[in-house]
C-alpha cells in the first residue's frame, strides 16, 4: 500500500510536470469549450419545436410538414412525440415551444385550437414561431377549405398561448458535458498511450522488471494517476464552463457532482483500457499515435460532443449511438443539464459497462511489457 | 548456511535457444565474493542473455543458476531483491529529478537509503535536482549505477557500462567501479573493450557462440598466449594512443 501510494505520487509528479500533457488535458478542451460556448450556435439555427399530434390525420401531417419546411429550407426544427416527452424536451431539453394538435383538427367545419406552450426565456424564438404558426395555419386552412387566395376568410383554426419557464441550458448546456466527456476520452487514450509506449520503447519498463516489484505495481500507480486526472478534468471543465457560460449544474442538485465523479471514473476506466490495449500492442509512439487518433477522432464528431446526434443522417445515427463516447456524453449530459440521477441512466451505464468489458479483455490480451 | 568463502554466483550448464540459434549453449562458471568478474565477447556472443538469466529476467531452457545460494529460476523475486542491475539500455522517467528517481527505486526495493548519499557515491550529489535528459552520457551511466546500488546489492551487474563514453568519462567510471569493489561489492561486468577488462577485472570469461572458450585472470590468459609462441605483429610500446589522447586533453571529466 505504501509502495502503491509512493508510485501514484511519483506518477502525479511526472504528469503535472509534463506541460504538453497538461495542455491537452485541460487547456485545450477549456479553450474549445469557451470559444464554442461564446459563439452561441443557437442563434443560427431554426428554433426547435416539439409537436404532439393527437389528430394524426392528413391535415395534421400537412401542418407538420408545412411547419418543418423542406430539406433545403428548414422553417422550424420539428420533433414529434407524446405530450410527456415534448414537455420534458421543452422544460429540460433544447425545445423552445410545444404545439399540441387536438383530435378534432382538420375535421371540416369544426373549429379547433392549437395549444402552444413557449419557454418564456426565449422571446426572440417565440416571435419567430408565432409568426410561422399564424402564416402556416392560414395557408393550411385555405387549402383545406379550397378558398381562393383573393378571398379573406376568418380561419377556423385558433391558437392559444401559454408560457412556462424552462430549465434547459441551450447549446452551452449541451457543450459543457460533451467537452468534459471528450476530455476524458483524450486523457484515457493519449496520456496512457504516450507515457506507456515511451516507457516501453526507452526500456523503462524493462528496468522496472529487474526490480523485485516488477512493472505491474508501477502500472497501477500510473493508472491511478490518470484516474485522478480524469476526475480533476471533469470538475474544472464543468465548473469553469458553468460559471463562464452561465449554466447550472444538475439543476442545482449537489449530488450531480457525485454522479459526475462516478461517470468520469467509468468513462476514464473505459478509455484507459483502450489506451492500454493500444500501448500494449504498439512498439513505438509512431505506430501508437495514428491508432489512437483513428479511434478518437471519429468519436469526437459522431458522439454528440459539439452538436446533437439528431442533426446527422439516420444511417450515421444508427451506429453512432452505440459508440462509447456517445454513452459517456449522454450520461454526463443527463446529469449536468437535466439533473438526472445516475441511477436513472440504465442504457448509458449498460453501454459503458459492455464497452469496458470488451476493452479490458482486449487490453489484457494485447499488453506486453517489451 | 552460506559461508563467506562460498561463491556468490553459480551458473551450471545454462542453455537458452531462440528459434534457430543457440544463444547460450552450456555456460558454467562461479563468481567469488568481492571480485570483479568480466564477461567478454563480440556482439551476439551470448553475454547479455547469460547475464539476464542470472538476473532473473529471462528463464533458461535448462541448467541452474544460484545467487547467494538462491535458485534464480525458482525464486527470481528474491534474487532481484538482493542484486543491483544496470542494463545496457537504461532510461529513467522524464519528469523526475535525480534524487526523486533514486528515491522511487529505493522504495521499489523497500530500502530506506538516503538518495543524496547514494548520488554522492557516484559523484552526482550536486546534480540531484537535474532531470535525466539533462545529463551527459557519463552522468547517465553514473545514475544507473546509483540506482543499482539502492538495495546495497550482494552482486552488481554492469552491462557494457562504458560503451559510447569518451576516454575521460570512461576512466572516471572505472575509478568509480573500483571504488565500489573496494567498498566490498561483487561485480559482474560485460564489455567488449579489452583494456577495460584488463584494467578492472580480477577474472574474465571469454564467450563465443554461446560458450565460454577461456576463463582465467587477465595476466594468466596473456601468459598462456605468449607461452604458445605468439608474437604480436605490432611493436609494443611503453605508451598507447589512449595515453597520448589523455595527456593532450587532460584527465578531467567534461560532463
Amino acid at each position: 500500500m505504501k509502495l502503491y501510494l509512493a508510485l501514484t505520487v511519483a506518477s502525479m509528479k511526472m504528469y503535472f510536470r509534463n506541460k504538453q500533457a497538461l495542455f491537452w488535458a485541460l487547456f485545450f478542451p477549456l479553450v474549445i469549450m469557451l470559444i464554442f460556448g461564446v459563439m452561441n450556435f443557437d442563434a443560427y439555427n431554426s428554433p426547435n419545436v416539439g409537436i404532439v399530434d393527437r389528430a394524426n390525420n392528413p391535415a395534421s401531417q400537412g401542418l407538420i410538414q408545412a411547419l418543418s419546411g423542406t430539406d433545403d429550407q428548414e422553417v422550424l426544427s420539428v420533433s414529434t412525440g407524446t405530450q410527456e416527452e415534448m414537455l420534458d424536451e421543452l422544460e429540460y431539453g433544447d425545445n423552445k415551444a410545444m404545439i399540441i394538435i387536438p383530435e378534432d383538427f382538420g375535421i371540416s367545419g369544426q373549429f379547433s385550437e392549437l395549444q402552444v406552450t413557449y419557454d418564456e426565456r426565449y422571446q426572440q424564438e417565440r416571435a419567430v414561431i408565432g409568426t410561422v404558426l399564424t402564416q402556416v395555419t392560414d395557408a393550411v386552412f385555405k387549402q383545406m377549405a379550397q378558398v381562393p387566395d383573393e378571398y379573406r376568410v376568418e380561419a377556423n383554426i385558433g391558437i392559444s398561448e401559454s408560457f412556462i419557464e424552462g430549465q434547459g441550458q441551450g447549446f452551452q448546456g449541451w457543450l459543457i458535458p460533451g467537452i468534459a466527456a471528450m476530455a476524458i476520452m483524450q486523457t484515457g487514450l493519449f496520456a496512457v498511450v504516450f507515457t506507456l509506449v515511451r516507457f516501453k520503447a526507452q526500456g523503462v519498463l524493462r528496468r522496472l522488471k529487474a526490480t523485485p516489484i516488477g512493472a505491474s505495481h508501477f502500472l497501477a500507480g500510473q493508472l491511478t494517476n490518470k484516474a485522478i486526472v480524469v476526475i480533476l478534468q471533469t470538475y474544472i471543465l464543468v465548473l469553469v464552463g458553468s460559471l463562464v457560460l452561465g449554466v447550472s449544474v444538475g439543476q442545482g442538485r449537489l449530488g450531480a457532482w457525485v454522479d459526475l465523479t462516478i461517470l468520469s471514473l467509468l468513462g476514464g476506466a473505459l478509455f484507459i483500457a483502450i489506451g492500454l490495449a493500444i500501448s500494449g500492442w504498439a512498439k513505438s509512439e509512431e505506430t501508437a499515435a495514428p491508432v489512437a487518433n483513428i479511434i478518437s477522432l471519429p468519436m469526437m464528431f459522431l458522439s454528440g460532443v459539439f452538436f446533437p446526434l439528431s442533426v446527422m443522417p439516420d444511417w450515421v445515427i444508427s451506429f453512432a449511438k452505440y459508440l462509447p463516447l456517445t454513452y459517456l456524453a449522454d450520461g454526463m449530459r443527463a446529469v449536468t443539464v437535466e439533473g438526472a440521477a445516475i441511477t436513472t441512466l440504465g442504457s448509458e451505464l449498460l453501454g459503458l459497462g459492455i464497452w469496458m468489458a470488451i476493452s479490458f479483455v482486449i487490453a489484457t490480451r494485447l499488453f506486453k511489457w517489451e | 548456511m552460506i559461508e563467506a568463502t562460498d561463491p556468490v554466483l553459480v551458473a551450471k550448464n545454462l542453455k537458452k535457444r531462440y528459434e534457430d540459434i543457440n544463444a547460450v549453449n552450456g555456460i558454467s562458471f562461479e563468481v567469488r565474493r568481492g571480485e570483479i568478474f568480466g564477461m567478454l565477447g563480440p556482439n551476439g556472443a551470448g553475454k547479455t542473455t547469460t547475464v539476464e538469466i542470472l538476473e532473473g529476467m529471462r528463464d533458461a531452457d535448462s541448467g541452474e543458476a544460484y545467487v547467494n545460494g538462491i535458485n534464480v529460476k525458482e525464486n527470481p523475486t528474491a534474487v532481484k531483491a538482493i542484486i543491483g542491475v544496470q542494463l545496457q539500455q537504461n532510461a529513467f522517467f522524464d519528469n523526475l529529478n535525480l534524487a526523486e528517481i533514486v528515491e522511487l527505486y529505493a522504495q521499489l526495493y523497500d530500502s530506506s537509503v538516503d538518495p543524496i548519499e547514494i548520488l554522492s557515491r557516484v559523484g552526482l550529489a550536486d546534480r540531484k535536482g537535474a532531470m535525466y535528459k539533462q545529463l551527459s552520457g557519463g552522468q547517465k551511466q553514473r545514475l544507473s549505477i546509483a540506482v543499482a546500488l539502492v538495495n546495497d546489492p550482494v552482486v552488481l551487474f554492469l552491462d557494457e557500462p562504458t560503451t559510447g563514453l569518451d576516454p575521460q568519462a570512461r576512466r572516471s567510471l572505472w575509478a568509480l567501479i573500483q571504488g565500489i569493489q573496494k567498498a566490498g561489492s561483487t561485480i559482474v561486468l560485460t564489455t567488449h573493450y579489452m583494456e577495460e577488462a584488463e584494467e578492472l577485472c580480477d577474472r574474465i570469461a571469454i564467450v563465443e557462440n554461446g560458450e565460454i572458450i577461456a576463463l582465467d585472470t587477465p595476466d594468466a590468459l596473456i601468459d598462456q598466449l605468449l607461452d604458445s609462441g605468439f608474437k604480436p605483429n605490432k611493436r609494443t610500446r611503453e605508451a598507447t594512443l589512449d595515453d597520448v589522447f589523455l595527456n593532450l586533453t587532460g584527465h578531467e571529466l567534461r560532463d
